[in-house]
């Protein structure tokens, strides 16, 4: 991390501005500086970045006037886009992304949107919400050490070379903010069920919660589905063993840059970089800021247990210190502790407030986890190694697709390396049509909330590829048959297929039947919905 | 649509008269247009400067210019009014009432009051005891009467004067259209009153400038159900901001024919006033004009024309329109540039001056034009002669009259009334089979065909469900004519709010269609709650069909095809062949 590289790349990826900033700030003329909270890029001219939020804060006030209950969602001029998200009350999250010469349709608010919805999801679990932050710091100078160290460690993992790659048209077979799943047959699944029972026993009264992730897929959950995607999504980006191994790439949507970025985001996101200037405070700050992304932080110990120096060390016993994190769901702090064994990753979560003795008292769960759990383990590890199809487990010839269940954020899709054969033609088209049904749902959301869109459409585009999308009941298919015949009826033949293949993935219905919590045992009525 | 025609099916259906005067100089009743050849593109009717006399004018004399601004005095619309076609079909065109009787009523009207008023003044609002309030009182109540199902019916001219955006109500009307100069004045607005919303405009005009300064410019900012279009043209900038569910696409295509509406009033010399004063007050020179816009943007929610940038014809038989052509064609060596014969906003025959063409967006403006002025308003059959020569006018006179009288001697009129009572193709008369090309029509399409139980017409066998399988409505557009075809709505699809749904969804559906980056595509199926549509995109021609929304995909896709067959069968009665406007 020297100052030298991040002098070399101080220059920021074209096209991309991200800011926060906060409209309760800032309100006396002369103080605007104190509404942002947050600007990439850093070193971006004040008065640039004023221009951004000055814009911004504008149409977020006048859209008000005919949109009291929702204010500026995006706006779209002839050369950039601004995605707008407004995180907490009165906290607002623009991007600004550069469109390309051919004003071809290469981003979707929505994807876009989905990034900061991501980023400040994690930072919450973390950091707690940034409103809190910032009443207990009014001068706001730690609340943007924290935003700053922790948005610019998330954007490197975009970052490939000197570029930030952002979710794009090509990524329309993905869907940020969800989980992917494992599939496992009847006996695995008994089995997981047994190894989170036993899990829980570890912690004798405490309430304990699980996440079993088999490679950077979900095994099984107890938390809340928005605690699992966040949990999730940070287990794939910094603990699975891919993340461990950062070099190697990755076949997840979540680790887009991963190759590229042990290098590049070193000096990326240098802390040298903080233009000090800019926040006074931030500079004496820094050392105190907890950055549970930084990159290559996680490495595995010898009893099997991820540590990290991240949160600091434990001074009594002089090990790392055990994270903490808060949960969406009841606000409570819990311990985060993560075990690792060959592909499976076990994370369990207990209450702050119940462990006595702090990091001692987590200790003793562990010890008790390794004493009760291992073998089990084991067992469980091999069982999923055997079932498991490798990274196109999940391909079906022929076919690119994507299935999203929205209410309980989980999503399957066709391997990226699958996606890749796609031409543009066709992923611009699917992007636009994905766009369309963004639209409709939005649409449908605002208008009543108990009536869910129904909606199918298939396009031959112009390179005569079907393009399909269908909606029901909160659950989306999207689809692109490139060597399809041209009728229409064979592309509807085809999507039918499609579902009948996926009924008779293996044990895909016994999921249905076994799956613990029934939590997402979506797939399997999602294909029966859908036909 | 109207509740003054108890048969209620004809393609004019969502066409309401307009009670409201464009209040023009009373010397002048006879609308007049100006048109050039060089400058007719698609951004509406420009006008050539040539001559120029109009524009010195503009530029001096405000008093003037409003005399001269809605009616530079190139061409001359003539009208042939014709009774409402309660049964007395034959008699009921009076050509030769309209000059003389005009000219004496013009100075009395009420519209030239209007006119000579503050902006603003010729609405509904004004109440000075004209004869037109009351006119429009009864009128409201009728077309009220008619419109037993629930929606509000549409009353021309500008209405809301008293709103401004401090207005709840103001502020919650669905769809906003502002016009205003680049120095921030508002120059139109749908609803309120333009000065009152001098501040609002001048929002408008900072956050145009505020991007341009960033080397940017904005087209679209959304807020949850809303969309705030903006077009910048020269010194003119057009903002909408709309709730409906309209593409942006769509919306942009309407300020792009607000724009081309104001320049088919003022001529682009407009652009000169701003450049020679950027604060030039503009409200002034498009006094009185507010009916012709929002007859235009009421347009938007029912002229398919809007959005399919084509026109469509009035069905007649092929000898018919051959007739009314070769009337029209005695003029066209005169140095008249186009001459079109209309029914309402359906072409019955155009004739053009070689190599002039005319962009179906400009017969569009025209017509929304002519029908939205006040002496038209009863009208229902009328003729535009257009020429680029600026001292033509009696000239034009003549031909009109030349017109006229060879036309009252054919049975041509009678056949066009004939046909708006019941022209048309009704989707429960798709025949089963294609026809053979031996020349037997739809009984409502030609006019002497063969009788309605003809044999070989597939026969409704559930009359009021829409045509076989499900098929609701569907409209045709021939790309290489440029011309469009629509079904007449017939049950489920019969409540004026059913009709502006599909309309919608139409828009939709060609805005999908046809991206910009990506289109177009070729074949869209589309399932929602409340229509399966289906549409074709061929070189030849674009089909768009709606059906039930639980249609059988496979016999969809057969039934198109049959529509397609028929259309092809009858494309003799429903089009104007021979006479695209482009390849004259």
């Amino acid at each position: 991390m020297g100052l030298s590289s991040a002098t070399t790349t101080a220059a920021t990826p074209e096209g991309v501005q991200l800011c926060i900033f906060d409209l309760r700030r800032g309100q006396n003329e002369g103080q605007e500086l104190d509404k942002i909270i947050f600007f990439f890029p850093a070193d971006l001219p004040f008065s640039a970045q004023f221009s951004v939020i000055g814009l911004s804060e504008g149409l977020i006030a006048f859209t008000r006037i005919f949109s009291p209950e929702a204010a500026c969602d995006a706006i779209e001029a002839e050369r950039h886009s601004h995605v707008f998200y407004e995180a907490e009350p009165d906290i607002w999250m623009v991007m600004v992304v550069e469109k390309n010469k051919e004003f071809e349709p290469i981003w979707r608010s929505d994807a876009l949107r989905k990034v900061l919805k991501e980023v400040h999801s994690l930072f919450v679990m973390f950091h707690g919400s940034i409103r809190a932050l910032l009443d207990k710091d009014p001068g706001g100078g730690l609340t943007r050490s924290h935003l700053y160290h922790f948005i610019m460690d998330y954007l490197g993992d975009f970052l490939v070379g000197k570029k930030l790659l952002l979710p794009s048209f090509r990524d329309s077979l993905k869907e940020r903010g969800t989980v992917q799943m494992l599939t496992v047959g009847r006996e695995a699944a008994i089995e997981v069920q047994s190894l989170v029972r036993v899990l829980e026993s570890c912690a004798g009264n405490m309430p304990c919660h699980s996440l079993v992730l088999f490679q950077d897929l979900l095994v099984s959950t107890t938390l809340s589905p928005d605690d699992t995607v966040n949990l999730f999504a940070y287990a794939v980006l910094r603990l699975t063993p891919r993340a461990l191994s950062s070099g190697v790439s990755s076949w997840s949507y979540l680790r887009k840059g991963a190759t590229s970025h042990v290098s590049s985001s070193s000096s990326f996101a240098c802390p040298g970089s903080i233009p000090e200037q800019l926040h006074g405070s931030l500079g004496d700050k820094s050392s105190q800021v907890v950055r549970p992304l930084q990159p290559d932080k996680w490495s595995k110990g010898k009893d099997g247990f991820l540590v990290s120096d991240i949160w600091g060390a434990d001074t009594s016993t002089g090990t790392s210190a055990t994270p903490t994190v808060f949960l969406h769901q009841t606000e409570e702090r819990m311990y985060l502790c993560a075990h690792q064994h060959k592909s499976l990753t076990l994370i369990f979560l207990l209450p702050v407030s119940s462990v006595l003795k702090g990091d001692q008292g987590v200790s003793a769960v562990k010890q008790q986890v390794l004493e009760n759990v291992s073998l089990k383990l084991l067992k469980v590890e091999e069982k999923l190694s055997k079932g498991w199809g490798g990274e196109n487990a999940y391909h079906v010839s022929g076919y690119r697709y994507l299935l999203a269940d929205g209410d309980r954020n989980v999503s399957r899709a066709s391997p990226p390396g699958k996606v890749t054969t796609l031409t543009k033609g066709s992923l611009l088209a699917l992007s636009k049509v994905r766009e369309e049904v963004d639209l409709e749902k939005s649409r449908a959301k605002s208008d009543n909330a108990g009536h869910e869109k129904e909606l199918e459409i298939s396009i031959r585009a112009k390179n005569n590829a079907w393009v399909i999308a269908r909606v029901t009941r909160g659950k989306e298919l999207y689809m692109v048959l490139e060597k399809a015949n041209e009728t229409l009826l064979y592309a509807s033949d085809a999507v039918e297929k499609f579902s009948n293949r996926y009924r008779t993935f293996p044990s895909m219905l016994q999921l249905v039947a076994h799956y613990m919590n029934f939590r997402f045992a979506f797939l399997g009525s999602l294909v029966i919905t859908m036909r | 649509m109207s509740s003054e025609t108890g048969t209620s099916t004809s393609g004019d259906e969502a066409w309401e008269p307009n009670p409201n005067p464009i209040p023009k100089p009373p010397e002048d009743q006879l609308a007049a247009l100006a048109l050039s050849e060089a400058d007719s593109h698609a951004n509406g009717v420009a006008h050539g400067s040539a001559e120029g006399n109009n524009h010195q004018e503009i530029e001096n004399e405000e008093e003037e210019v409003r005399a001269n601004s809605v009616a530079p005095g190139l061409a001359e619309v003539e009208e042939a009014s014709e009774g409402l076609p309660r049964g007395g079909i034959g008699g009921g065109i009076v050509w030769a009432r309209t000059n003389s009787e005009l000219e004496v009523d013009g100075p009395s009207s009420p519209s030239s009051s209007g006119y000579a008023g503050e902006r603003g003044s010729s609405s509904a609002s004004s109440g000075a005891g004209s004869g037109v309030d009351e006119i429009l009182e009864v009128r409201n109540d009728e077309i009220a009467d008619g419109f037993s199902d629930s929606q509000t019916p549409w009353v021309p001219g500008k209405r809301h004067v008293d709103e401004d955006d401090a207005s709840i109500s103001w502020r919650k009307r669905k769809k906003h259209f502002f016009i205003l100069s680049h120095s921030g004045k508002p120059i139109y607005s749908r609803y309120g009153d333009e000065h009152k919303l001098a501040g609002f405009s001048a929002t408008l005009q900072a956050i145009i400038s505020f991007v341009e300064n960033g080397g940017d410019h904005v087209k679209l900012v959304r807020a949850g159900k809303h969309q705030v279009i903006f077009l910048v043209k020269g010194p003119i900038y057009l903002v909408c901001i709309s709730c409906t569910e309209e593409p942006y696409e769509s919306l942009r295509v309407q300020l792009e024919l607000i724009y081309g509406q104001m320049l088919l009033i003022l001529t682009k010399s407009v652009n000169r006033c701003f450049e020679k004063n950027p604060k030039f007050d503009m409200t002034p020179l498009l006094g009185g004009t507010d009916i012709v816009f929002s007859s235009l943007i009421h347009s938007f929610s029912w002229n398919p024309a809007t959005f399919l940038h084509a026109y469509t014809c009035l069905p007649l038989a092929y000898a018919t329109r051959q007739a009314a052509g070769a009337i029209l064609h005695d003029v066209a060596d005169s140095g008249v540039l186009f001459t079109i014969l209309m029914c309402k906003h359906k072409v019955i025959s155009l004739v053009g001056a070689q190599k002039a063409s005319l962009h179906p967006d400009d017969m569009l403006l025209l017509s929304n034009f002519v029908m939205a002025s006040e002496s038209f308003r009863q009208v229902d059959t009328y003729l535009m002669l257009l020429t680029t020569s600026s001292d033509a006018f009696y000239h034009l006179k003549d031909c009109r009259i030349r017109i006229e009288s060879v036309l009252l001697k054919s049975s041509v009129l009678s056949e066009i009334q004939r046909s708006t009572v019941d022209g048309g193709m009704r989707v429960e008369e798709l025949p089963l089979d294609p026809l053979p090309r031996s020349g037997s029509f739809s009984p409502h399409l030609g006019q002497h065909t063969v009788p309605t139980d003809s044999p070989d017409r597939f026969r409704e066998p559930y009359i009021g469900v829409g045509g076989p399988a499900g098929l609701w409505h569907f409209i045709y557009r021939s790309i290489f004519l440029d011309q469009y075809v629509s079904s007449e709505f017939s049950p489920p699809i019969s409540s004026p709010r059913q009709q502006k749904r599909l309309y919608r969804a139409y828009q939709k559906l060609y805005a999908s269609m046809h991206d910009k980056g990506i289109g177009p595509h070729k074949t869209q199926f589309r399932r929602d709650e409340n229509y399966v549509l289906l549409c074709w995109v061929t070189q030849d021609f674009e089909l768009y069909a709606a059906f039930d929304p639980l249609a059988d995909k496979a016999l969809a896709i057969k039934t198109c095809n049959r529509v397609c067959q028929w259309v092809k069968d009858v494309e003799n009665e429903i089009f104007l062949l021979g006479a695209s406007p482009f390849s004259w």
